[in-house]
């Protein structure tokens, strides 16, 4: 299998007043093409920052990425990547939004007609295309945000704690919905979460990264059935997976 | 669409009602209070003597309203024009930004009005200077709420628009333009306040028409009713020109959350 990105003894220090303070790593991962990997980790341990420098939008301190081959160096315009705050502009519509992707990459949104309506009626954003970001609940602009970084069929995704800010009901709905696009089209997925269920629901891979400065500590391999519908979560090989990694951050003292 | 104006018109007015009722218990007391108090009409006129005796003065007001009102206009526009691109080029260059930016910051501390002596002896007692005056008063709001402006785009949009590899001009067009215009309407409300104070003043230091001029000459004729006559005047001017940019700003940006009720 070949790895779709390798992050090789990669850091990230920033500096505070002068003094270059560890934020993450320096740590190694290889995400093959076509996996689902979670980046599973408290609060302030460098998730953001790694996807960051995954997307080649900040610099790596130390250590270098490779994505498809070619090492990150500046921004990759082959991904699709959904940001921890929102990235939807408040004069456009839903619509207008999703449009904004297109149009930023010189694509005609005629052309994704058909691939616009498909994903959001997946979303269940039907008959809100119109609405104005403001006009929305706080999942409902999430899920639109999700469309947004979808849009263009990108083969690779970066996703900053997507489900964060929905309520429990429609998170589990989005996931669903996210499960079935990942499993139909394949793209390889880098996802972050401090969800332990939610990382266990839809990864190949989780990966725990310890509390500031982050290093990932384990790397664990999700062995259940697809698609892990509610069968699969109430089956005791999910509690198991569950209850190992609550183990581990029980040990870090973070919970 | 028209049934929902009309409901929009009798909030507006059930929800003003208040402030309304407190202009006419205002001009009441004003009207009656002079007589009560017996202060000599030299001193204050009676609201109502002001409507009179300005409607017999009516066509040297006007015409005063429309010199006053040009000035305004010239200066307030010509500052838009100038301060704009301005803006943008102190934004987009570190040059600029190291250079004029601290320059119109330190400027801005000073008082423009302070110029308009000095603009008059220049430039005479014409249009010209009181233009410069007004458009000096607007100018700086305005650059530098347009610095300001276009500068913050947020880092998530400008990640966004790197990951897609946009153009920076489309990037430009297409987000940072949007973005910028509420705090663009901060400088341009601003300065629309500020205007006619500029035009006013200027007219007070050297002038031999307009408003501000009016109101000095008839002052000094002991005439307050016609002096109040001007201040009215120019009120509704400054009324109207902020009213006109408040219009534009909702036109413009009606998603804008201080658009928003
Ligand atoms: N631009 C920055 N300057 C200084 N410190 C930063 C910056 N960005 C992130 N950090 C710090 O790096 C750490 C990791 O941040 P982040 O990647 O956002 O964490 P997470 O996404 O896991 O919550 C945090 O402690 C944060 O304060
Ligand atoms: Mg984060």
């Amino acid at each position: 299998m070949l790895a779709a990105i390798s992050i090789k003894n990669v850091s990230k220090s920033f500096s505070t007043e002068g003094q270059p303070i560890l934020a993450f790593g320096p740590a190694d991962l290889e995400v093959n093409e076509g996996d689902f990997v979670t980046l599973l980790g408290p609060s302030g341990c460098g998730k953001s920052t790694l996807l960051l420098m995954i997307a080649g939008l900040i610099p790596c301190s130390s250590g270098q990425i490779i994505m498809n081959q070619d090492e990150v160096l500046s921004p990759r315009h082959d991904i699709g990547m959904m940001f921890q705050d929102s990235t939807l502009v408040p004069w456009r519509s839903v619509l207008g939004n999703i449009n904004l992707q297109l149009e930023l990459r010189n694509l005609n949104p005629n052309d994704f007609q058909d691939k616009i309506s498909e994903l959001i009626e997946s979303v269940s954003l039907k008959g809100y295309e119109h609405l104005r970001p403001h006009e929305l609940s706080g999942g409902m602009q999430q899920r639109a945000a999700l469309c947004q970084a979808l849009i263009h069929e990108p083969k690779t995704l970066l996703l900053d704690e997507p489900l964060g800010k929905l309520d429990a009901m429609t998170r589990e709905n989005i996931r669903k919905d996210l499960q079935n696009l990942w499993m139909n089209e394949k793209p390889t997925v880098l996802m972050v979460t401090h969800s332990i269920e939610e990382a266990v629901q839809m990864s190949s891979k989780v990966c725990v990264i310890t509390p500031r400065p982050g290093l990932i500590d384990k790397i664990i391999e999700i062995k259940l059935p697809w698609p892990r519908d509610l069968e699969v979560k109430r089956s005791q090989e999910f509690a198991d997976y569950m209850a190992e990694i609550q183990e581990v951050f029980q040990g870090y003292g973070v919970i | 669409m028209t049934a929902k104006r009309i409901k929009a018109t009798i909030r507006w007015i059930t929800d003003s009602w208040m402030v309304i009722l407190f202009f006419v218990f205002f001009f009441l007391f004003w009207e009656w209070s002079v007589d009560w108090f017996s202060i000599p009409r030299y001193i204050l006129p009676k609201p109502s003597t002001i409507v009179v005796n300005a409607s017999a003065d009516l066509p040297r007001l006007i015409d005063y309203t429309y010199i006053t009102g040009l000035e305004t206009i010239l200066g307030y526009l010509t500052a838009i024009v100038i301060a704009i691109p301005l803006g943008l080029a102190i934004t987009f260059s570190s040059i600029l930004r190291r250079t004029i930016y601290p320059f119109f910051v330190s400027i801005e501390m000073t008082p423009k009005i302070a110029f308009a002596p000095l603009f008059i002896s220049w430039f005479g007692f014409g249009l010209l200077p009181k233009v410069i005056i007004v458009f000096l008063v607007c100018f700086f709001p305005i650059v530098l709420n347009a610095i300001l402006a276009f500068g913050s785009l947020s880092d998530e949009l400008d990640r966004f628009a790197k990951t897609t590899g946009a153009s920076t001009f489309k990037v430009f067009l297409k987000i940072r333009i949007p973005s910028a215009l509420p705090q663009c309407f901060v400088g341009f409300k601003y300065a629309a306040i500020n205007a006619t104070v500029g035009a006013t003043i200027a007219e007070f230091i050297g002038s031999d028409q307009g408003l501000g001029f009016y109101i000095q000459i008839v002052t000094g004729n002991m005439r307050p009713d016609l002096a109040f006559a001007g201040i009215f005047l120019l009120t509704i001017m400054g009324l109207s020109l902020f009213g006109i940019v408040t219009f534009v700003e909702r036109a413009l940006i009606p998603w804008h959350i201080s658009q928003r009720r």
